[in-house]
């Protein structure tokens, strides 16, 4: 399950992007899951683990990966950190929730992300409760962020 | 610092055009948009007058503002426009926003976060898009779009 602590968090990882510079492995870029991520987000395709076609930028390395999908890298593979998720857009929320899905996962907003239309279920840490649409996320999340 | 400035960033395979109308212009959207793109590209013209592939056209100087110095850097700085990337915590202080209240600066700020010290206007957050043929070398266009979202 996806949970969720809305607002500053101290124990939070605030820059994805720094973090994941000297953190990333080979093997994560390379991983089927990882690289369907990055094609669905960056619309890029991953040629090996040092090289990354991008539309926009040409040949890029894995550290020039838009920050939401470096995040969410973060997430599927640093199991035990929390890391700020307000480095990734709305096209990464169905992503935070697949990576959530097998095993639980803790990432802090400092937004309210839309996790979109569809059923979803996401634990608010700040109030212990479970929720699994918008309605009742904004209405809970709202006052932390 | 007042009224509308332009500024055009471009390289031969990219190209930022916007207007920035106040002084604190928030960036958000998507992930992949070009938001760090726009500020490296930015820090590259700045850091590198020499000689870079960057091309930055507008009325007033520009500069990227980051990391803990990011207090000693503004005081160097005035009627200018400052690009801030995602991953600065100082955006989100009370020091921050008490200081740079007392410059005549404007801020371009890449962040989702709901920067509750920041008195910036609704009207002026801004995600970018981006046109212009994939998979080609054209020069890609990026511009800016309003973003206004309500929920309930």
């Amino acid at each position: 399950m996806l949970n969720i602590y809305y607002g500053n968090m101290k124990e939070s990882v605030y820059n994805t992007a720094a973090y994941f510079k000297y953190d990333y492995e080979d093997s994560w870029i390379v991983d089927p899951f990882v690289k369907e991520m990055i094609q669905d987000v960056d619309q890029s395709t991953v040629l090996d683990s040092g090289v990354i076609d991008s539309p926009v930028l040409g040949k890029i390395p894995p550290v020039g990966l838009s920050g939401g999908v470096k995040t969410l890298i973060l997430v599927k593979f640093e199991k035990d950190k929390i890391f700020n998720a307000s480095t990734c857009g709305d096209n990464c929320a169905k992503w935070l929730l697949k990576i959530a899905e097998t095993e639980d996962r803790t990432v802090n907003l400092l937004h309210l992300m839309d996790f979109g239309k569809e059923p979803f279920t996401v634990h608010i840490l700040n109030t212990d409760q479970i929720v699994h649409s918008m309605e009742e996320l904004v209405s809970i999340a709202g006052e932390f962020v | 610092m007042k009224g509308k400035h332009r500024v055009i960033v471009s390289t031969k395979y990219l190209k930022y055009d916007f207007e920035l109308k106040r002084n604190l212009t928030i960036i958000r959207g998507e992930s992949a948009t070009g938001k760090t793109t726009l500020v490296d590209m930015v820090r590259e013209y700045v850091n590198n007058p020499s000689g870079t592939p960057v091309e930055l056209v507008c009325d007033k100087k520009c500069y990227v503002l980051e990391g803990a110095l990011w207090k000693g850097q503004l005081s160097e700085i005035s009627d200018s426009i400052i690009f801030i990337d995602e991953g600065n915590e100082f955006i989100r202080t009370v020091e921050f926003a008490e200081t740079i209240q007392k410059t005549d600066n404007y801020y371009v700020i890449a962040s989702r976060e709901s920067l509750s010290t920041l008195p910036y206007s609704i009207e002026e957050i801004y995600g970018i898009r981006t046109s212009g043929k994939y998979g080609t070398l054209k020069q890609k266009y990026h511009e800016f779009y309003h973003i206004c979202r309500m929920y309930g």
